[in-house]
């Protein structure tokens, strides 16, 4: 009993076959309880529209700019449609041809982060006033980063002092990461170097290309470029990053070569060093940042990498949704943005511990769980799973 | 909601080709809002929609009109352990539910592979069978209570939880269980509970031949252990599987029988060697098996995979939901495959074996109307077939519009004639979800 038929070959941009298992993973569909406002829904009109059988409108507009981008459909499309690609391809038109403009702001960070040395230079301030304990915005977390010092300066002073002999990586050190958020940096440098890792700082690296990727803006093939040439010929094993969504841009722009890996994962391979086991009554929430395991598609962080920082820990309720954060739709679409993550947090109110840490491994998240200090009525940290792991300049020296 | 591109998203349900655009679309904050909506829309047809994955045309706008999503009403209610019932609005998810009851240790049985996203009103509509259903029967077995409001605005109660609160009314809930969409709009159910099986282990055999396969399906069914779920998968889907990223090194020309038995620990334990020995003495020569949850999930995964990857090989497929007598496999399968290689494009067959239910995926592509229509004729001569063997049309996607036309071969003139006289009661001019069910059910102003 056999047929002749052929079975066609696979082709994974033939279009979704409606069968709607994206909706409940989305949070604009949840928010809203609009087709429209799903995956599902915008797939179906921007193929309506490119097949001539719907008008462009402002509704189509619309319902394009409210895509967070977390890409949870992804991990749930059981027929594998790229819909991140789609979607990038769709609103990088619509920002080109006027039917979306994104927020003056946004466009001119966009512009800056072209620059790093400039866009550093311009955030000292800021940076400076981290360091002194003042926060100048509800999204900018506590840390005491270096004002002056950068990462590369760093690791090549902790290299030189340690002299580890293990795997060799590269460090994405990032725009907003090394501007602002200097510290997870020199943490993430700590941590590798601790556990016998050799880490190369290439200078000439740029910005990922998420903030362009995530505005719809131009310039994302330039700085592809340049991350490539900054990133040959280092003789590394892997690039680590220790932000998900730039670790997700950059891998899609070196495709293999090297892999870039999170670095959070890359340390569970190694079997790594354990903190002591933290006393008391503290208790961390671990989030996961949609671009690790909706982007990355990893599976989450490793569960030896979390016991090795010495807390009490558990997932957060619904670890895989999005918060909200959305790179940048926390900026564009605060309304949506802030709906969301009052659901995701709500938890914490009544969460067990003292203190409660909240610990997600990308920055944006970060920014986005620390501006929920409105919506939860009890206090709580943020914190790079990193930062956890860290063993601290005297002990690192000293060990 | 009007605009042309907001009509655009709610055109179609899981057979995506099909589109039928509404006029509107409300999306009620909550049950009374549903009624208030009901109440005024006047001279128009609505249409309910849970989460749109029907895959027999029955939440589209056939005929235009207003197309009312229940999106919003995901709450549940109450559960209630002493009693073993629950109380959900009918927009909540059925994957969701089940969250919700494993800390209590209970189950709501029912399990269509949609559960990720369908509604329990969907699942209520259309009388939603699953993989666990040949044990724990379907949607219908659990209903204990509806509250339907009806054309005028009115709500109304049809059963409820034993010593339920309130008035008592009458019972007419089977009447609503199935009604797709055509007599109401349900806003509320009760539905009984189980307790949770304590274990499961779930088996995978793959066969040669036909005729060892059906040797297996017979072993199962009257096995005392009294297996959930007997899935068959035909060499064209274990190909499709084999060939796609989830390849998991299975004989592409070979059927495949998952099956599982689940309850008290002490029990199933002894019982899995007899199963395994069915599959064997059947002609196996691959029996695999597993209790702990992840090989539980490889087992059943290529049968799980199977709706996903036929939407990446093919722009469109068109799935029938025939019920037949099993001794009518060898002929139905042999007549789909006999179709699908002279029209020229491929069937992939799967079916819940346990009870006859038959789904033959044909794959085409719909931006070619001479595809369209021979795969339609396919579909129309299948039935015929399924119909003379002494089958039926559908075991669990409902009639909806796409399979209206062939009611007159199962039913006779007197019963269909009755049949219409339900909604004729609650529904006269056919205002709700007009065309659906029964061609000539069409709405007049
Ligand atoms: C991948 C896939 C797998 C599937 N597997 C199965 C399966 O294993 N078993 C199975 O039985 N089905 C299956 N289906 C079909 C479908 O999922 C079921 O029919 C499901 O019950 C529909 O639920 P829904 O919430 O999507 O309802 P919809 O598709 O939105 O609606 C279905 C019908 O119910 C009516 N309806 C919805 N809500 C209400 C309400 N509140 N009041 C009155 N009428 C209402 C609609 O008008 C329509 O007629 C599958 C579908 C897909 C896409
Ligand atoms: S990327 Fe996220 S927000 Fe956008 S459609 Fe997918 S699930 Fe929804
Ligand atoms: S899950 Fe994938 S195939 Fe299904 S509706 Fe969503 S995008 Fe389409």
């Amino acid at each position: 009993m056999k047929q002749t038929a052929a079975l066609p070959q696979f082709d994974p941009l033939s279009a979704c076959v409606h069968c709607g298992f994206c909706l409940e993973v989305c949070p604009t569909y949840q928010l809203t309880g609009d087709e429209n406002n799903s995956p599902r829904g915008r797939l179906r009109i921007w193929r309506e529209e490119a097949a001539g059988r719907l008008e462009a409108e402002p509704m189509t507009d619309f319902y394009t700019s409210e895509c967070v981008g977390c890409l949870a459909c992804e991990t749930a499309c059981p027929a594998g449609v790229p819909y991140g690609e789609i979607f990038e391809k769709t609103r990088h038109e619509h920002v080109a041809t006027g039917r979306f403009k994104p927020k003056l702001e946004l466009k001119v960070a966009a512009m800056a982060v072209g620059y790093p040395a400039l866009f550093n230079l311009a955030l000292t301030p800021v940076r400076a006033l981290r360091s002194l304990g003042f926060l100048p915005h509800p999204l900018v977390f506590p840390g005491r980063p270096a004002v002056l010092e950068s990462t590369a300066a760093y690791a090549r002073r902790f290299m030189a002092l340690r002299k580890p002999d293990g795997p060799r990586v590269a460090l994405l050190t990032g725009c907003l990461m090394e501007a602002m958020f200097r510290e997870i940096n020199f943490a993430t440098v700590r941590v590798l170097i601790e556990n016998n890792v050799r880490v190369v700082i290439p200078d000439d690296q740029g910005c990922c290309g998420a903030f362009q990727e995530h505005t719809g803006l131009d310039g994302v093939e330039a700085l592809r470029a340049k991350n490539r040439q900054a990133f040959d010929g280092h003789d590394v094993e892997c690039v680590v990053s220790n932000s998900a969504g730039c670790g997700f841009a950059l891998a899609k722009t070196l495709d293999g070569k090297p892999p870039v890996r999170d670095v959070l994962g890359f340390l569970g391979g190694l079997g790594i060093k354990p903190r002591p086991r933290v006393a008391g009554n503290a208790r961390v929430y671990v989030d996961l940042p949609c671009h690790l395991v909706h982007g990355q598609k990893a599976d989450g962080i490793p569960k030896a990498v979390l016991d090795a920082t010495g807390y009490e820990w558990e997932l957060a309720p619904c670890a895989k949704d999005c918060c909200g954060s959305g790179g940048i739709y926390n900026i564009q679409k605060p309304e949506n943005a802030r709906e969301i993550l009052a659901r995701k947090s709500a938890f914490l109110d009544d969460a067990a511990g003292e203190p409660v840490i909240l610990a997600t491994s990308n920055h944006v998240c970060m920014m986005q769980w620390n501006s929920a200090r409105s919506l939860v009525r009890r206090p709580f940290q943020v914190h790079h799973v990193i930062q956890l792991l860290d063993p601290g300049e005297k002990a690192l020296l000293n060990s | 909601m009007t605009s042309p591109a907001q009509m655009a998203g709610y055109a179609s349900d899981g057979l995506g080709y099909k589109t039928f655009p509404p006029d509107a679309v409300v999306i009620p904050a909550d049950a009374d809002d549903l009624a208030r909506v009901i109440a005024v829309l006047k001279g128009v047809p609505i249409c309910l929609r849970g989460a749109g994955t029907s895959l027999s045309g029955g939440p589209v706008a056939a005929q235009g009109g207003v197309v009312i999503h229940t999106s919003r009403l995901r709450a549940i209610r109450k559960i209630c352990p002493e009693g073993l019932w629950c109380e959900v609005e009918c927009g909540v998810n059925l994957n969701r539910l089940d969250q919700a009851l494993a800390p209590y240790g209970l189950c709501y049985p029912p399990d269509p592979s949609s559960g990720p996203v369908c509604t329990i009103g969907g699942n209520v509509a259309s009388n939603a069978g699953g993989a666990h259903c040949f044990r724990y029967g379907v949607t219908g077995n659990y209903v204990l209570g509806v509250e339907v409001v009806l054309l005028d605005g009115s709500v109304h109660r049809f059963g409820g939880p034993a010593g339920g609160r309130g008035r008592w009314q009458e019972d007419w809930k089977r009447l609503m269980i199935g009604s797709e969409g055509t007599l109401g709009a349900f806003t509320r159910f009760w539905l009984r509970l189980t307790p949770r099986a304590e274990k499961a282990w779930t088996f995978r055999a793959t066969y040669a031949d036909l005729a060892s396969t059906e040797r297996a399906i017979h072993g199962l069914v009257r096995h005392p252990a009294f297996p959930v779920a007997i899935e068959l998968m035909d060499p064209r889907a274990v190909a499709l599987v084999e060939s796609s990223s989830m390849a998991m090194g299975l004989p592409k020309d070979h059927f495949m029988i998952v099956t599982e038995i689940d309850g008290p620990a002490a029990l199933v334990d002894r019982r899995v060697e007899s199963v395994a020995e069915v599959l064997r003495s059947a002609g196996s020569k691959d029996v695999q098996f597993g209790d702990s949850p992840e090989a539980r999930k490889n087992l059943f995964q290529a049968r799980k995979a199977m709706g996903g990857l036929l939407g990446q090989i093919s722009p469109d497929y068109l799935v029938q939901d025939a019920v037949i007598p099993k001794r009518a496999l060898a002929e139905l399968l042999q007549l789909i495959y006999d179709e699908a290689d002279q029209a020229g494009f491929p069937a992939v067959t799967v079916m819940h074996a346990g009870d006859g239910n038959l789904h033959p995926n044909f794959l085409f592509d719909s931006s070619k109307p001479e595809e369209l229509e021979k795969v339609e004729g396919i579909s129309k001569r299948l039935m015929e077939r399924v119909v003379a063997v002494g089958g039926t049309l559908s075991g669990e996607h409902g009639i909806g519009n796409d399979k209206s036309e062939y009611m007159g071969m199962v039913f006779g003139p007197d019963s269909l004639r009755l049949q219409l006289a339900i909604p004729q009661i609650f529904n006269p001019r056919h205002v709700f979800n007009p065309l659906k069910v029964f061609p000539e059910r069409r709405f007049a102003a």
